[in-house]
């Protein structure tokens, strides 16, 4: 076998200088991994792919594809509600994820205190996040009726007079973000399991050198659960920014209040993220090739923040293995 | 903490060292209450809400508007008369206030009799001057009238409807993931190939892809080449061909089972599909079942492919029939509530039988909806 590494690899993948061995367990790979191969080009490449060609297109349901060059995206760019989507989904990613992070880190801490019956409350507030998020949507929403609703009366009993969440543009948004803050479980047990992977040999040698709670936790619990919070801050951003099922259902509940128009995005556009004018481009205007532009930006706002975030991570986060 | 590494130097039973682990304890009590109170705090912001849903599922209609606020749900206070269940009222007459039975109301106007003395009615009294007399109650006819409500009524659906589509959707939606993404799985970890990790690159790339990004060409696919619109296919085949997250969990537990084993079975003249099917499945339950809870949750709570391809209230879904259910001009929030109570509840049960495998889903896949 051939010494340099770039050799090495041209063998691996050149199918003509495989032994009979090597051929054979290719074949069985490809056996075993057939129904994802086929799955990834019907159901993942292909419509990629399509996305694409449809992006430069003027198309619709049912329709034949009209070539339009860049005018899809042309038009986005100076598409108001592009960028008030656009503008809307940036808030709930940089305001909403740190935030969901501080929040579940935060609970996770709570929930590895070593106090009686610490069982039965990690299962109180877990429970939240299994609940069907078309019904814990609703439930925030009743939550927060301003009259009627269980926070703006607690808020009443200390003496503040509630805001109009739902129906008041500035506390749209961060009446969803409680809503997530809610039913952050899923985040919180992937700290609190990390919480417990922390060495606690480290932690009694920061103690035994005087540090206290704060110091133990900011020199030495909060580095060891560094690439938790990558993994978190990852895939929250991944989620966040396909931000639809609550905005949507947000917006059925207030159209009361908006008879006549599309009540998609109400208050004053406040909840139009960038999924929810993507499905409303595609599906109530069906402008597909528009939508496909959009789909297009999504993907790749989405890879770059990955990379980013990756590449940034990488110089404050610590690998123990 | 610093005190406990102090005393020890002290010689024991001493009276500094009495006084210093009592003062020690002391503050541990005091460090104990604080954070049982920090903790039982931040859970009433998790715990009232849910509260606040199955509260609201018992109230009558006219309780749930009712100021100041009430957590717990009232009913109207019954009593026997002549054998017959009838509801009490507070009923002025001029400054005089008598408790009496409702035996008959008409448009605002009722007939009343005197429970303690069957044979003295008050009839024709303005409803305006009778008050129902309240108590904590559950109102359980919320969630017969919820089961059978009907926002749509031309369609013949109904709430049993949609809880069936759903199970439908789940139960094929986890025979398809399991048996996928446990033979795919296998290949990933047991089979070396050439370009094996390439491809898992790509299998792990598509975490990354957003639903938003292939919904529209899938959706032209679905519709207009398979003519599978307004079946449950569209949302049941693809899980049939694997997915990232469940690949990714099932390799990473098939490389924690013993090669000997599989090895021991080759000797034996097994082939790599029996290998595969007589060892490595029946090993990998656990892992299997934490598989098919986390696909039933999925599937269970998935809005944005329903919304998309279903569209007559036939073959609703649970979550799209009830965001269906508020689409109509008043809120019924006690019956929706109940609608939502009813749709939580298979998860909650869920989640009590197999607390370990929820756990270990998340850990594992981190999310998945």
């Amino acid at each position: 076998m051939s010494a340099s590494p770039a050799a090495r690899i041209e063998h691996a993948y050149n199918p003509f200088t495989w032994s009979k061995r090597t051929r054979r367990s290719f074949q069985l790979g490809m056996l075993f991994l057939s129904p994802w191969l086929i799955g990834f080009l019907i159901f993942a490449l292909y419509p990629m792919v399509a996305s694409l060609i449809y992006s430069f297109n003027d198309f619709s349901f049912h329709q034949a594809l009209k070539w339009v060059g860049l005018k899809n995206y042309i038009d986005l760019f100076q598409d108001k509600y592009f960028w008030i989507a656009l503008a809307n989904t940036g808030y709930i990613v940089v305001i909403g994820v740190p935030l969901i992070l501080v929040f579940s880190f935060s609970c996770a801490v709570l929930l590895n205190l070593k106090v009686p019956g610490q069982s039965i409350y990690r299962v109180l507030y877990y429970i939240p996040a299994i609940v069907p998020l078309v019904a814990s949507t609703l439930l925030w929403i009743w939550v927060l009726n301003p009259q009627y609703g269980l926070l703006n009366t607690a808020l009443g009993f200390v003496g503040i007079d509630g805001p109009n969440w739902f129906r008041d543009p500035n506390w749209s948004k961060p009446a969803l973000l409680l809503l997530a803050l809610w039913g952050t479980g899923n985040t919180m047990i992937i700290y609190l399991s990390g919480l417990q992977d922390v060495p606690v040999h480290l932690l009694e040698a920061a103690e035994l050198d005087g540090a206290n709670w704060w110091q133990r936790m900011r020199h030495v619990t909060i580095p060891m659960v560094s690439p938790i919070t990558v993994y978190n801050l990852i895939i929250g951003m991944i989620v966040i920014f396909q931000y639809f099922t609550q905005a949507y259902i947000f917006s059925r509940v207030s159209s009361a209040n908006y008879a006549g128009q599309s009540p998609i995005g109400q208050p004053l556009n406040s909840t139009l993220f960038y999924s929810i004018y993507l499905y409303q481009n595609g599906f109530q205007f069906l402008k597909m090739g528009y939508a496909s532009a959009m789909a297009w930006i999504l993907f790749l706002v989405i890879l770059a923040c990955t990379v980013v975030s990756l590449r940034v991570s990488e110089r404050y986060t610590y690998y123990s293995g | 903490m610093k005190s406990s590494a102090l005393s020890s130097t002290r010689a024991p039973g001493s009276t500094v060292e009495r006084r210093g682990r009592r003062r020690h304890q002391a503050k541990k009590i005091v460090q104990d209450l604080l954070k049982h109170c920090l903790i039982i705090g931040v859970g009433l912001f998790f715990a009232l809400p849910m509260l606040w849903m199955v509260a609201t599922s018992f109230k009558a209609d006219r309780d749930v508007f009712h100021t100041p606020l009430r957590l717990l749900p009232y009913v109207n206070t019954m009593v026997t008369v002549n054998g017959e269940q009838l509801p009490l009222y507070d009923v002025k007459f001029g400054d005089q206030v008598r408790q009496l039975a409702l035996v008959k109301l008409q448009e605002s106007i009722g007939d009343f009799v005197d429970p303690h003395d069957p044979t003295q009615t008050f009839p024709n009294v303005r409803m305006k001057f009778a008050e129902p007399i309240m108590q904590v109650g559950f109102r359980w006819q919320n969630y017969i009238d919820a089961m059978n409500y009907n926002p749509r009524s031309a369609s013949g659906a109904t709430i049993f409807t949609y809880l069936r589509n759903s199970l439908i959707i789940c139960l094929f939606g986890i025979i398809g993931t399991t048996a996928s993404c446990a033979v795919v799985a296998y290949g990933f970890a047991r089979i070396n190939f050439p370009g094996r990790n390439l491809l898992f690159i790509f299998v792990m790339g598509t975490i990354m892809l957003p639903f938003q990004a292939i919904m529209i060409p899938q959706y032209v696919l679905f519709n207009d080449v398979f003519h599978w619109g307004n079946t449950f296919l569209p949302l049941i085949v693809p899980q049939f061909f694997g997915n990232a997250y469940d690949i990714f969990l099932l390799r990473q537990f098939y490389r924690t089972i013993p090669e000997e084993l599989c090895d021991a079975a080759r000797i034996d003249g097994a082939s790599e599909l029996d290998i595969f099917a007589r060892v490595v499945i029946p090993l990998s339950t656990p892992a299997l079942a934490v598989v098919m809870i986390t696909t039933f949750l999925f599937n269970w709570n998935d809005f944005q492919g329903p919304l998309i391809y279903l569209t007559s209230p036939k073959i609703f879904t649970m979550a799209l029939g009830l965001a269906d259910f508020q689409g109509q001009r008043q809120i019924l929030w006690n019956m929706l509530m109940a609608a939502s109570t009813v749709f939580t509840i298979p998860i909650i049960i869920a989640f009590f039988f197999a607390q370990k495998q929820f756990i270990q889903g998340i850990k594992l896949t981190g999310i998945k909806e």
